[in-house]
């Protein structure tokens, strides 16, 4: 199964259409750069930062679906759920800001682990329907626990001071946190695909998903390493709720908003490639936050006003759906794959 | 054989037809049932004690049963269906209301077209998705249907009201609210909104019935069933499913708009997420597999719902034990009960334990009197 291989091999030839829409699209980013230089390197650094908030969202949801077969529902929860705890920990017992960044996606981990093992683990092997609604079930559970817990109310915590602070970058100065979440996003991912390619660890887990039984004879636990493979994806959904919440709060809608945007990017990306997550979590990011961007200056330079449509929250389903009609694998999909 | 009963026993044989008549309509006769004992039952005092839900209960079992001509006979789990019964809901209240500017039409006409709208959606959707597989049509209809809320939350045109959603003067002229009581008035007659939403109810859930047991619903559970196989016999699946998905997009879409004169009014949460996996939950709770599964989720749903929530303000007893700490939690022990449902037994539900329930106990009623 090629989740764990980050080739392009499945890049389809260009045609000229492609290109029609590419050289469209750099045309229409150059004219948004020329009306605005400041904005749109503001609006190109927040749709990054956002971008790698849902490829480390999204990884943990494709690791458990490509190596597992689960659809974690659940996967919104967590990234809820270490965003609430990143609160406590800064918060409540007044630890510093690295705290919160190791001690709640472990204890997430934790949670995760504790679900597979009472919950997900008498689901392997069944129709992936039944893992969806088992996971949905269990997202009810955790958004209670939430709200039960911290409230309904939104809430935020300070940064550390290092990072409060600005990055001049010649035409605009731009939050030090959002560079900061953008390096420690890339260290990750990378951290991430050396595991599952480069370690036994990645092997035998890899085994275990082509041939089960055959893994197990040759003296591999296969339940402890799945239930490591579980804690390593809940864990990246926490981690990624405290990144994002630090930037923007809590919200008791973030969990549900983020898990559909998270499979909205599995399905651009191709269900099956962690390459394609990654590229398609970034595409996503970046065109929700320049789109308006280029619309405004569409329409500041052609004098049509109702073209400045503030359409951020859309974009992400409309670049599914365009994707969805010209390329229904999506990106860098394989056949076959959960079809 | 029969010949020999005819002459023997004529009374037992019209018994058995009559039986057998009755079992071959058992639908109906349910659904009546339901319409007949709803209202009385819930307002019972030991049970809710008032009976304005009664009206919202059945139009939610329609939508649900809608939703679950996709999934429980087609084998299609659509996550977002709150957009179709959102779009009965707005087209009613933006038609019946005529704001922004939008022309004032007569309910049904705003019904009419809320219902068009949401099968064509329903049919161009199922075009793009119905073939991707069971997770990526969950996803898809997910993200549309998230899409189409944070359109109605933009506001385009001033026509859906934003996060308000559409409030004032949705009341058809035929609907008159009393305090707080719907009542229909046609020509003079007066008639209680409970049976009006029965006639709706009704008419929608037989036509349902029509449906799932016609040649078309019977393919439809044989492509659930095994979609290769299906094709071998010759049927167009993806041209089946297509038009299921339109079918209760319609449906859903009629419940929409019946809802909203219901709730006086369109709102924002309707579209939500939430709304979408309430329908997902209901359906799975009650037994997708059989057409009473829906009708018995969302009852046990609405009902659990009223319930503790009533439960929560009334604060039982002079010493006023303050349950609602526990009670508005609700969710969690609901949510618990549906994992342990869905890892049990996925397609049966409280409906199909019920069925088990009722056989093993008429086995034993007959062993006895045997």
């Amino acid at each position: 199964m090629s989740t764990t291989e980050l080739t392009r091999e499945d890049l389809a030839t260009v045609s000229p259409g492609w290109w029609a829409v590419a050289v469209l699209t750099v045309v229409l980013l150059a004219l948004a750069f020329a009306v605005e230089p400041g904005l749109f390197i503001d609006q190109a650094i927040g749709g990054l930062v956002y971008g790698m908030v849902l490829v480390l969202v999204t990884l943990g949801l494709s690791l458990i679906l490509g190596l597992m077969g689960i659809v974690n529902f659940a996967h919104g929860a967590f990234f809820m759920l270490g965003a609430y705890l990143s609160y406590s920990v800064v918060v409540t017992l007044g630890l510093p800001f690295w705290a919160a960044l190791i001690l709640a996606p472990l204890v997430v981990g934790v949670v995760g682990v504790v679900l597979e093992m009472t919950v997900l683990r008498y689901l392997y092997g069944s129709d992936p329907i039944v893992s969806l609604l088992a996971t949905f079930g269990l997202t009810m559970m955790i958004e209670e626990v939430i709200r039960a817990y911290w409230g309904t109310a939104p809430l935020e915590i300070s940064r550390p001071a290092v990072l409060t602070r600005g990055t001049d970058l010649g035409v605009t100065t731009v939050p030090t946190y959002r560079l900061f979440l953008v390096g420690v996003a890339v260290v990750t991912i990378l951290a991430v695909y050396l595991l599952i390619s480069r370690t036994d660890f990645g092997l035998t887990v890899r085994a275990g998903v082509q041939d089960g039984e055959m893994t197990e004879f040759v003296g591999v636990n296969l339940p402890v390493r799945f239930t490591a493979m579980f804690f390593l994806g809940a864990a990246l959904a926490g981690f990624a709720g405290v990144l994002y919440s630090a930037e923007t709060g809590m919200r008791t809608t973030m969990g549900e908003t983020f898990v559909i945007l998270a499979f909205v990017v599995v399905v651009v990306g191709g269900v099956g490639s962690l390459f394609g997550s990654v590229v398609s979590g970034i595409l996503i990011g970046v065109s929700a936050y320049l789109t308006p961007v280029v619309l405004t200056a569409l329409a500041e330079v052609t004098n049509q006003p109702w073209l400045a449509l503030q359409i951020r929250d859309l974009v992400p389903y409309l670049v599914m759906i365009l994707i969805l009609l010209y390329r229904p694998r999506g990106l860098f999909g394989e056949e076959g794959f959960l079809e | 054989m029969s010949g020999e009963t005819a002459t023997g026993e004529g009374s037992t044989e019209t018994l058995d037809r009559a039986r057998s008549l009755l079992w071959r309509y058992r639908v109906p006769v349910g659904l009546v049932l339901v319409v007949l004992l709803l209202r009385p039952v819930i307002s019972h005092p030991l049970l809710l004690g008032y009976e304005a839900i009664a009206a919202t209960i059945l139009i939610w079992m329609v939508f649900v049963a809608a939703f679950n001509l996709l999934f429980g006979y087609a084998g299609l789990l659509s996550f977002g269906h709150a957009m179709f019964l959102g779009f009965g809901m707005y087209a009613a209240a933006i038609g019946v209301s005529g704001r922004a500017g939008a022309p004032e039409l007569p309910f049904p006409v705003a019904a009419a077209i809320g219902i068009a709208v949401a099968a064509t959606v329903g049919y161009l959707l199922g075009r793009l998705t119905v073939e991707k597989g069971e997770i990526y049509f969950a996803f898809l209809t997910l993200a549309v249907a998230q899409a189409v809320e944070f359109t109605a939350n933009r506001n385009p045109l001033n026509l859906t009201g934003g996060s308000n959603g559409v409030t004032q003067n949705v009341l058809p002229s035929w609907v008159e609210s009393t305090r707080g009581q719907l009542v229909v008035v046609l020509g003079g007659l007066e008639v209680d909104w409970y049976w009006f939403v029965s006639v709706v109810f009704l008419v929608a859930m037989l036509a349902l019935w029509q449906i799932v047991r016609s040649p078309f619903g019977r393919s439809l559970v044989a492509i659930r069933e095994n979609d290769d196989l299906a094709r071998a016999m010759g049927i167009d699946t993806k041209r089946y499913k297509v038009q299921a998905f339109t079918v209760s997009a319609a449906f859903s879409a009629l419940a929409g708009s019946v809802l909203m004169v219901d709730r006086y009014g369109a709102s924002q949460e309707t579209l939500s997420v939430i709304t979408s996996g309430d329908t997902v939950l209901m359906a799975v709770l009650g037994g997708v597999r059989y057409f009473f599964g829906p009708i018995a989720g969302v009852f046990v749903w609405q009902f659990a719902e009223e319930f503790l929530n009533d439960f929560e303000v009334l604060h039982l007893g002079v010493t006023s034990v303050d349950l609602s700490g526990v009670l508005t939690h609700w969710h969690f022990f609901l949510g618990a009960l549906f994992v342990v449902i869905v890892v049990v037994a996925p397609l049966e539900g409280i409906w199909g334990y019920l069925r088990d329930w009722a056989r093993g106990l008429y086995a034993r009623l007959k062993g006895v009197a045997e």
